[in-house]
């Protein structure tokens, strides 16, 4: 089975890429109004808090952190997602991950957005937000350059600022086909966004160097910024988030999820643009094995810490252990374990892998998991802890929740405000994708990809008329700005 | 200006307890709590509450565990020893009694984790908590394994202080609004007082100048306040006569039956409160 | 503001600088003085009075009024303002300390639901009139010209004592045999009978400090006793090392039982047999001289051999023998009494048999000692009874009394249902409270008359229980009067006395020349030889004057009476045990937020009511910690919800008091239930005490009442293994810390 058809002709590929950017149906529409009256939700709840005060979430002593931390995890889990996709792949060569980068690469920097918002929505007294950046006035009152949550705000800023600009790059000369099929608006606005990309060798020579830097770059971002959100916990020294496997455990587990959130939006995206052609079955399987993957290092990880802390003696911490299994919340971890670490073996299942409706259910069932994973990591910690006289069991408030599915709704906004503004399939390289491929088929891809002499088949992002397309073939519609 | 303020606090961040004696505290305030007196009257608690203009939340938030008692007396069953025969059906040894207040940790795990350093370690030896600098966070309150620090999840003022109940709030510190943690302070406003008073008459403080109203106002005399660094103190005495050292993590007593104690001090938070063993009968 | 109010320049003038304590007025609160009444002048601060700096603290010495044991107090006042209130360490009474109701104190002062004007019964609601309209009323009834009958006038009080006392009683006998009615529910009249029957004393004074080992017999020293602070401190000199042993025996455990060495339930009712079984123990097996006691009582203590007792009370006989082990070998001891065994049918003959161990092991001269006596009786503190008000309902009820004043007590709230008060009152045509709020006595009174606070009046007060220093305690106002149209209880009963026209109180234009005249008029020998002036600047300074003791001898002679026992009910199966505690007291306290809010020391309940129960019990019936249960007695039922625990007889169920309140103001109307509602009318025989004890209940679990849950402090009951309140033996103590 081949991960993308080698025939398929540029102006095809432009086509039906355009396509999907343009007029959008009555259920685009009702996805978005349904999102936005999911925010309203949100915000709603959100007034409310801030009038009459964090007790409104029900948070307690000693349940001072609850969803709004947890779900600040899991939003920043699913930004890993768009760094694998793009930037690990990428180096690596693995050329699959082509047809579906992009709109992970999308879902980074929206989830976190996203994620962006809970430290906000959960500080008591957001108004002094500010202060936990290193600004510079004449008191000289810095933050606490010690404390997690400041190097939280800078990964966090740091990661969105380059995952956007890495966005936007490899955006760049899709802009510039969308650039020259639009009218109205939409052509200023990519004519300003594509930055005057015409294709030639020495843009193409650029691009491609400052793409690799970039990937390059955003690695290690991309494993830090999850290591220092995991030291929220981990530098604590409560019992069940001590853990010195928090690190790496929460990189895999934001991996995890971010996987699981590419096959969901796959699935969505495959479905509702007729993205067949390009998110094929072939490269479903090949996202699935790799979620699998990541779903056994998850497992054992999870493993590793419950083995180290029943072993390790620690009265308190096996307390909260103990907690998990049997405790108050008990039934919530079983689920978590149930769809984190049972779940994946779907995956190994052929037939399941590339039967569509299936991987879109259990992608949902996996995420759940992975949202439980990060309650399950703040609430039972917090609800027993070391000093018995503030045990406790909590439960969030509807403003809680109505916060929590307002994020969902939030992100979901930006996504379809994104699908039908920007092309959420990388045309260049599904382009670049298929000439390598046709390549391999008995040449040295080098030979193929920089031989000049072969037919004018080259990935081209910008000749007018849709791309100089071998064998005719009809020009893309021009997208309209209205 | 500000760069080199940063430079000293950094110097400032890595020095901690170990680094070898508090050579630049100039106090070091301090408690001892003897449970062999102490009747877990709750009189400590209400003064308190008197005193630190500390609100009262009502049932409702009470039972959500949201009230805001710094001062708290908590009350154990112990299991009962069954090999030393006592009885499974009474609690023949009564209640255990154990006031918990801030216990001013030298190696506090609530300053570190504080994005805005709202709560930081005073010259005075004490865990300060600066409610203008609070943006509620509530880190510091998770990683307090003593769990003695509040957060003020609404705004009490109104309820708590209805007309002319207000006329009582004390005006040396502040009513803490929304969104703001809170802990004991050790009545720092006392301390101020006793300070400048003392400065003013161009005098040392003495042993005794200083009274926090949980010390003041308890009946049998269980807490004593003092400075740890002053070795004539009356506290630092009573420190050294149990063998209990700041700055360990566990305390090697040469009498390894003397009393003293500090709760969870193998964490090593090296708090300032020393309690005594609870004394019984067989 | 009414004439004879003190006026602020005149009281400052007064109060001044003779000494160091000058009580203090300055801010003038925008409630009390405005610039359109034109009343004062207002000055800015920036000006302030000489005494007054503004941004410090000032302490000034009165006497606490939370309860009768007469706590000197220290109040901090800055800008006008009391702030704080603070134990007197001079006191000998306290010693510096105050308990969680003393430090409550100005939540009574500040409450919001103050009287603030006198109300008067008018076509059968109360509107607010003028202090003027007030006395005229009550001149209709009382005064001079009026055709009052004193047999028919009846005063009903709280402990009342000093010179409000000597006002008081020049008035009941301007009446003309007017009845005074002195009631509280906590009271030891019980306990003051067999004293004055076996010590010729009511009162005699107990050393702690002295005693090696203390048997108490529910008697909450450290809680709800006649001086809980001062008890707590000798409490504390009493475990120094070498320590002391507390042995407590009660139904339900009281926070000096959450305290002791060996806290011993007994069956309720059953103490006596337990003292009883002691004694026989202690002078077959430990060579008591049993020739101290009466012989007649030796004869009974016979019949009480140790397997008897064990059935009767339900003590092992192993543990009434440790408890006779330890008092025989840790002399002087010290036995005492509290409400569980005075207040119970036989409460009498318990009490006096549990006093006679006191006598048996030679306690009597060494731990337990005369007071001294009182020089001034007339100022000597009349404490309550319980007869006392069993005797006013049923003049009440007989229709035999005209006129009635209520001042420190709240009986509609506080009796026993059974005497349904309210009807009683009915019968009574003009009745007339004295109070600070709106309780439920109050609510039912023809005139209220509002008091100023403690904080605000003037006064005198002698303590219940006298240490081994006597003292007048001092009650000076610490700040001006929240609200002009409240009056102190001294004035009142000056006002009353002129429209008496009693000789020799009209001249008084107000209690404090009265009070003061009074100072003048006591002997020299107790004014350390300084001028009146320096003396009462001095009394206020201190906070209290100083009374020598003389060095009386005290003899005893135990009582020979029977010990009875309580029947068994086999329709009501369980007693109803009321759990009073330091904090709500006997309900007084249900309308300061702070207490409120104060977990209870033993099961750590909040705001509401709670029964105990035993576990076994509780498994018995099916119950858990937070069920609803309803308590039925032949008298009538409650509802409330269950703490179980190991600190309660089996059988038996604890119900708090002092919830439950119809009345009194937005933090205690509606919130719990009111034990004392279903209690029985059994009295103790010999004193006609109400038995407190002597209800028979029986339990059933009810549905959850979502407004009355129990909420608790703390998540956990037991320490789960950490090192928090660490405990180590005795003679580990003794050993390491002994002098």
């Amino acid at each position: 089975m081949k991960d993308i058809n080698e025939d398929i002709k540029w102006a095809q590929i432009n086509k039906d890429v355009l396509r999907s950017m343009e007029n959008p149906r009555r259920g685009y529409w009702i996805a978005l109004i349904a999102c936005v009256a999911m925010i309203a939700c949100a915000v709603a709840a959100e007034i409310y808090q801030y009038q009459y005060g964090m007790g409104t979430a029900n948070l307690n002593w000693p349940h001072m952190w609850d969803l709004y931390i947890a779900t600040f995890i899991f939003w920043i889990g699913m930004s890993h997602s768009g760094t694998l996709l793009s930037a690990i792949l990428h180096i690596i060569h693995a050329d699959w991950r082509k047809p579906i980068y992009r709109f992970a690469e999308a879902m980074t920097t929206f989830s976190l957005m996203t994620a962006g918002l809970f430290p906000m929505i959960h500080l008591g007294r957001v108004w002094n937000l500010y202060w936990v950046l290193p600004y510079v006035t004449d008191r000289g009152i810095w933050p606490n350059f010690r404390s997690p949550l400041v190097w939280d705000a800078f990964a966090i800023s740091t990661y969105l600022t380059s995952s956007a600009i890495f966005l936007f790059i490899g955006m760049i000369p899709d802009l510039a086909i969308c650039r020259d099929n639009a009218r109205g608006w939409r052509k200023k606005l990519y004519t300003a966004l594509s930055l005057g990309w015409r294709g030639d060798d020495r843009q193409w020579r650029n691009f491609r160097r400052t793409y690799l830097v970039m990937a390059c770059f955003l690695i290690p971002l991309a494993v830090s910024v999850h290591s220092i959100v995991s030291s929220d916990f981990a530098m604590s020294i409560m019992p069940g988030w001590h853990i010195t496997t928090f690190p790496p455990y929460f990189v895999a587990g934001a991996l995890y999820s971010g996987c699981a959130a590419i096959i969901t939006l796959f699935v969505l995206l495959r479905y509702f643009f007729r993205f067949e052609e390009y998110m094929t079955i072939s490269v479903l399987e090949k996202t699935c094995k790799l979620t699998f993957a990541i779903a056994m290092v998850w497992t054992y990880l999870n493993l590793i810490e419950f083995a180290s802390v029943w072993y390790g003696h620690d009265v308190p911490s096996k307390e909260v252990l103990m907690d998990k299994f049997v405790g108050p919340y008990a039934p919530y971890f079983w689920v978590m374990i149930f769809c984190g670490s049972v779940m994946p073996f779907a995956f190994a299942f052929r037939k399941l892998r590339r039967h569509i409706p299936s991987m879109f259910v259990l992608s949902i069932i996996l995420n759940l998991g992975m949202w439980l994973e990060r309650w399950m990591i703040v609430t039972p910690t917090l609800s027993l802890g070391y000093h018995p006289i503030a045990f406790d069991t909590m439960w969030p408030s509807m403003i809680q929740w109505a916060i929590v599915f307002g994020s969902f709704g939030w992100f979901g906004m930006l996504f379809l405000v994104f699908v039908k503004v920007f092309p959420s399939v990388s045309m260049y390289e599904v382009k670049e994708m298929v000439y390598h491929r046709r390549g391999l088929a008995g040449k040295d891809p080098d030979a193929v990809l920089h031989s000049r002499t072969g037919s004018d088949d080259r990935p081209s992002s910008s000749s007018s008329g849709g791309g100089g397309s071998p064998g005719g073939g009809t020009p893309a519609p021009g997208l309209e700005g209205a | 200006m500000s760069l080199q303020n940063v430079l000293t606090n950094w110097s400032q961040y890595r020095k901690t307890h170990e680094d070898g004696g508090f050579y630049d505290y100039e106090h070091m305030w301090g408690m001892s709590v003897d449970l062999n007196k102490c009747t877990g009257c709750n009189a400590c608690s209400v003064a308190c509450y008197a005193e630190n203009n500390l609100a009262v939340v009502g049932k409702e938030k009470f039972d959500k565990g949201q009230g805001m008692h710094w001062m708290r007396v908590e009350r154990y069953w112990d299991e009962p020893d069954l090999a030393a025969g006592e009885s499974t059906e009474f609690s023949e040894h009564g209640g255990s009694f154990l006031p918990m207040m801030c216990q001013q940790c030298n190696a506090a795990t609530c300053e570190p984790v504080c994005p805005v350093a709202a709560t930081y370690h005073t010259p005075d030896g004490l865990n300060a908590q600066v409610y203008n600098r609070c943006i509620g966070s509530r880190y510091c309150s998770n990683n307090c394994p003593y769990r003695l620090r509040y957060f003020n999840f609404y705004s009490y003022y109104e309820s708590s202080w209805p007309e002319p109940l207000n006329m009582q709030l004390n005006p040396d510190l502040s009513v803490r609004d929304k969104g703001v943690m809170e802990k004991c302070t050790f009545c720092v406003q006392r301390i101020r007082v006793a300070k400048d008073t003392a400065s003013r008459e161009n005098q040392a403080l003495v042993d005794g100048d200083i009274t926090p109203a949980c010390v003041q106002t308890c009946p049998t005399k269980a807490l004593v306040f003092g400075d740890l660094i002053n070795t004539e103190s009356k506290l630092s005495k009573l420190w050294a006569s149990h063998e209990v050292e700041l700055g360990k993590t566990e305390q090697h007593k040469k009498n390894k039956e003397k009393r003293g104690y500090r709760v969870f001090e193998e964490l090593n938070t090296d708090p300032c409160v020393m309690y005594l063993e609870r004394v019984k009968e067989v | 503001m009414s004439g004879n109010d003190i006026n602020r320049r005149k009281f400052l003038k007064v109060m001044g600088w003779g000494g160091a304590g000058a009580a203090l007025a300055g801010c003038d609160m925008p409630t009390t003085v405005t610039l359109e009444e034109g009343k004062e002048t207002v000055v800015s601060y920036l000006m302030p009075e000489e005494y007054v700096i503004p941004g410090q603290g000032v302490y000034f010495a009165s006497t606490c009024q939370q309860c009768p044991a007469g706590c000197g107090v220290h109040g901090r006042v800055r800008e006008g303002r009391v702030l704080k209130l603070e134990g007197n360490a001079v006191s000998p009474i306290n010693e510096g300390g105050l308990c969680q109701m003393g430090q409550a104190g100005v939540q009574t002062h500040y409450n919001p639901d103050r009287l603030t004007k006198p109300l008067l019964r008018k076509g059968g609601s109360l509107s607010e009139v003028t202090w003027e309209e007030a006395l005229a009323a009550l001149d209709e009834k009382i005064g001079a010209n009026s055709s009052v009958e004193g047999g028919k006038v009846a005063w009903m009080t709280g402990t009342v004592s000093g010179h409000q006392s000597v006002l008081l009683e020049g008035l009941l006998e301007s009446l003309g045999g007017a009845k005074h009615y002195v009631y509280d529910l906590i009271n030891n009249h019980v306990a003051a009978q067999v004293n004055e029957a076996m010590y010729g004393t009511t009162r005699p004074t107990y050393h702690l400090t002295k005693a090696k080992a203390v048997l108490s017999f529910g008697a909450d020293l450290v809680g709800v006793s006649q001086s809980p602070v001062h008890f707590a401190a000798e409490y504390a000199k009493f475990r120094e090392a070498p320590r002391g042993v507390l042995i407590q025996v009660e139904p339900n455990m009281s926070l000096t039982g959450g305290n002791a060495d060996l806290w011993v339930p007994a069956k309720p009712g059953t103490e006596g047999a337990l003292a009883m079984g002691i004694a026989h123990e202690l002078i077959n097996n430990h060579g008591k001289d049993a020739s101290a006691l009466p012989s007649g009582l030796n004869g009974k203590i016979k019949a009480y051999d140790l397997a008897k007792v064990e059935t009767l009370t339900g003590v092992p006989t192993d543990k009434v023998k440790s408890i006779a082990k330890i008092l025989a070998e840790k002399a002087p001891s010290l036995i005492l009494t509290g409400a569980s065994i005075e207040s119970s049918e036989n409460g009498y003959a318990a009490t006096a048999a549990a006093a006679m161990l006191n006598v048996l092991l030679g306690n009597v001269g060494e731990t337990i000692t005369s007071s001294g006596g009182f020089p001034f009786p007339q100022l000597d503190a009349k404490t309550g009874s319980g007869a006392d008000l069993l005797q006013f309902a049923d003049a009440a009820g007989k229709g035999a009394i005209d006129v009635v004043f209520f001042h420190g007590v709240n009986p509609v709230f506080t009796a026993p249902g059974y005497l349904d008060l309210e009807a009683g009152l009915g019968k009574i045509p003009f009745k007339v409270s004295l109070s600070l709020f709106a309780d439920e006595t109050t609510n039912q009174a023809d005139l209220v008359l509002p008091l100023a606070s403690a904080l605000e009046d003037w006064g005198t007060h002698v303590p219940a229980y006298q240490p081994e220093q006597s003292v007048i305690a001092m009650q000076q106002p610490l700040m001006e009067k929240l609200y002009p149209a409240t009056k102190g209880f001294g004035d009142i009963l000056l006002d009353m006395l002129k429209l008496r026209k009693v000789e020799g109180y009209t001249d008084f234009s107000d209690y404090y020349a009265f009070l003061q005249d009074a100072f003048a008029a006591l002997p020299a020998e107790f004014k350390n030889g300084v001028d009146n002036a320096s003396f009462w600047n001095q009394t206020l300074a201190s906070g209290f004057i100083s009374i020598p003791k003389q060095n009386a001898s005290i003899t005893a002679n135990a009582l020979d009476i029977a010990v009875t026992l309580p029947g068994e009910n086999i329709n009501y199966g369980l007693s109803l045990l009321p759990a009073i505690r330091l904090g709500m007291w006997d309900g007084r306290h249900a309308n300061i937020p702070w207490l409120q809010e104060a977990p209870d020391q033993i099961t750590k309940a909040v705001w509401g009511s709670w029964a105990e129960i035993h576990p076994k019990t509780a498994s018995r019936l099916g119950l858990a910690t937070g069920d609803f249960i309803k308590v039925e007695s032949v008298k009538g039922d409650v509802e409330v919800p269950v703490y179980v625990y190991r600190g309660v007889f089996p059988d038996s169920v604890a119900v708090s008091v002092g919830q439950g309140h119809q009345a009194y103001g937005r933090y205690a109307e509606g919130r719990g239930v009111n034990p004392l509602t279903i209690l029985d009318s059994a009295t103790d025989g010999k004193t006609g005490e109400p038995a407190l004890y002597g209800t028979r209940v029986k339990v059933s679990k009810v549905a959850v009442n979502k407004d009355e849950i129990l909420v608790q402090f703390g998540g956990s009951e037991s320490q789960v293994g950490r090192k928090l309140a660490a405990t180590i033996t005795a003679e580990v103590f003794n050993r390491t810390e002994g002098a």
